[in-house]
């Protein structure tokens, strides 16, 4: 056992020796006679980054339909959509997730509406699966200190976004003024945390 | 040796800022953007009539869609009774719309058609007068008596409105469709009077 070890490394010296003779012959061949070394450091770096998924299935908009009773002009209470995958979303590094929201609100009656009547439908926005809390922002409220919540380390995997808790801008006795088109955007939000 | 230091300087340094760049600007924070959609249909409704608390003058009340008259003329002089009754609706118009008033009759009218023609001296039909607040609408039907036919007014609303619909009706005392204070004939007598909120 012993000798075969020795011998193992008798041909591994010799291997060496071979290679480094050939290069000097091959520098011979040209003309040089010196030999020189040159250090080169190899270096990299992975950058904290973040990147946003892809949404499967359907496309990105939430889409909620006629949002009132015909019969009273109120509000639904029954509004509900699908929620939306982010898929494949990843940070590298520590990492904030935020939802901001806008309400939604009359794209073409843009006046001050009348009288027990409102243009805005406020919602909740939850982004899950990030973070344990989930990140989930109210329009219309005064604040949203949920918006924003951070994960301590390098996460990879799918987000899934929601909207719910649908109500009229205003208040519940306020009537929706027709509108062929209320719109309002969700906003996730992936970033380094410092 | 020191030229083999410098190089490698360079090329930590430019190595470094090769990533920096598309890693820093680009991708450290990454965004979508969803947007929640949905349509508010054009809508008018009207709710079931109510009485007006302590508004009615000589009104039975409301039975249904039916308001009856207590005691239609004065005992001693068989001249028309004053009468009169407040009746709201719960409605919404969630766009410009029109307020349609409608009476059947043009008054009260007998139920039974007569055939012989009214006798002299007596009043064989009761005006009455009609008023509605709605929003800005402040409207007066006069169902005059003078000929049974529909007559209507028609308001136009140029905002969405929402609330209850107002709606008085008044019989003033003694009228009738041919004299004041005329006696009126036997019988039984109605109109209808519609309420419409629509399109324009």
């Amino acid at each position: 056992m012993s000798r075969n070890l020795k011998r193992l490394a008798g041909l591994s010296a010799a291997a060496i020796a071979i290679a480094w003779s050939g290069t000097a012959a091959a520098q011979e061949g040209g003309g040089g006679s010196d030999t020189d070394t040159k250090n080169f450091a190899v270096v990299g770096n992975v950058p904290a980054m973040c990147v946003g998924g892809t949404l499967a299935g359907t496309g990105a908009t939430f889409d909620m339909g006629v949002l009132i009773d015909v019969n009273t002009g109120l509000l639904r209470n029954d509004l509900a959509a699908p929620p939306k995958i982010l898929s494949g979303s990843f940070c590298s590094a520590r990492s904030t997730i935020t939802v901001a929201a806008t309400p939604m609100a009359a794209q073409t009656f843009t006046a001050t509406p009348p009288a027990g009547f409102s243009r805005t439908v406020n919602y909740t926005a939850t982004a899950a699966g990030w973070t344990e809390t989930p990140a989930s922002y109210v329009t219309g409220a005064g604040s949203n200190p949920a918006a924003v919540q951070t994960r301590g380390t390098a996460f990879s995997g799918d987000i899934t976004v929601s909207v719910g808790s649908f109500s009229t801008g205003g208040g519940a006795t306020q009537r929706l003024v027709a509108d062929t088109n209320y719109q309002g955007n969700v906003t996730v939000t992936l970033a380094v945390a410092s | 040796m020191p030229r083999a230091l410098g190089l490698e300087t360079v090329l930590v340094v430019g190595g470094f800022l090769c990533w920096a760049s598309p890693a820093f600007a680009q991708s450290t924070v990454a965004t979508k953007t969803l947007p929640v959609t949905g349509n508010a249909p054009p809508v008018c409704a009207v709710g079931s009539p109510r009485l007006e608390a302590g508004s009615q003058i000589n009104f039975r009340g409301l039975s249904g869609n039916t308001l009856q008259i207590d005691q239609m003329v004065d005992p001693t002089t068989l001249a028309v009774a004053a009468a009169s009754v407040d009746i709201k609706f719960d409605a919404v118009c969630n766009y410009p719309h029109r307020l349609r008033l409608e009476s059947q009759n043009n008054g009260l009218f007998p139920t039974l058609q007569r055939t012989q023609p009214a006798a002299p001296g007596f009043g064989s039909a009761v005006p009455y007068r009609a008023t509605v607040n709605w929003g800005v609408v402040n409207g007066v039907l006069n169902a005059d008596a003078q000929a049974r036919r529909i007559n209507e007014q028609r308001f136009n609303v140029d905002l969405p409105t929402a609330g209850e619909i107002d709606l008085k009706l008044t019989i003033a005392p003694g009228s009738s469709n041919t004299r004041d204070n005329a006696p009126l004939l036997a019988g039984d007598y109605a109109d209808t009077m519609r309420i419409f909120v629509e399109p324009r």
